[in-house]
């Protein structure tokens, strides 16, 4: 097992609230893991709230519970992991998982492409109505 | 997150302050839409105090350059921080929304 020398997660209704709150937690994060270059800080935190808000926007309940949106994220030696969960959901659209950067004058569809962008590895797990994208980073 | 405006002879500048996410990004959008509406159509968004910026934010300010330039006018970023700088450079999109030094800048050569 990797040591995990920091961790923060939250766990909650999949909204914007959950947006501010995950990003409340990157930043303590941060401050207990002080010694994270912040290029590492940088791109790790952009790759996360991506994915939480791509669960926001579009996971889609799979019954009557609502969406619920897991994040628990790990700093370990030489990597930082991510786990980003929607319980309770669909399996996302194909066109969701779109990781192709679209035209210049597309409002929207850079989430994915920016996500693969920022990290080392981009892990997508479907398992009894939860959707979790494990992100990794190396540092 | 919150935004300001203000409007000078030349053109407006739209002050954007915290983090630019899919929560504030419609905000940002409303706010342009009535600087625009206003008669405003030369806008400057700063985001000196914009320390995060996401996929959501882009795509908002794309938006915006769109309706200010529907308007016959332009839409142009100023104060880049990082994170922001590498979001832009990520999605290619350093080459549409061109990044001034200062608001004041930004409509300066012309």
């Amino acid at each position: 097992m990797t040591e995990v020398i920091a961790r923060r997660g939250f766990h909650g209704p999949s909204n914007e609230e959950a947006i501010e709150a995950i990003h409340n937690e990157l930043d303590a994060l941060w401050d207990d893991a002080s010694f994270v270059p912040d290029m590492d800080r940088m791109t790790f935190a952009t790759a996360v709230i991506e994915a939480a808000a791509n669960i926001v926007q579009h996971a889609l309940p799979v019954a009557e519970k609502p969406v619920e949106i897991d994040v628990d994220i790990s700093v370990r030696p030489t990597r930082l992991v991510a786990r980003v969960s929607a319980f309770n959901a669909r399996e996302p659209f194909a066109n969701d998982m779109q990781a192709a950067m679209p035209d210049s004058d597309a409002e929207s569809g850079r989430g994915l492409a920016l996500i693969e962008a920022l990290v080392t590895t981009v892990t997508f797990e479907r398992q009894d109505g939860t959707n979790t994208w494990i992100l990794t980073r190396n540092t | 997150m919150q935004f300001s405006y203000e409007v000078n002879d030349s053109y407006a500048e739209v002050k954007s302050v915290g983090r630019l996410n899919m929560v504030a990004a419609p905000k940002l959008r409303e706010v342009v839409a009535e600087v625009v509406a206003g008669g405003s159509s030369r806008v400057v968004v700063n985001l000196a105090e914009t320390d995060f910026m996401d996929s959501s934010g882009l795509g908002a300010l794309i938006g915006c350059l769109k309706a200010a330039r529907q308007a016959g006018g332009d839409l142009r970023i100023a104060g880049v921080q990082p994170q922001v700088k590498m979001v832009l450079e990520l999605t290619n999109m350093d080459r549409v929304l061109t990044a001034y030094p200062t608001a004041e800048a930004a409509f300066g050569d012309d």
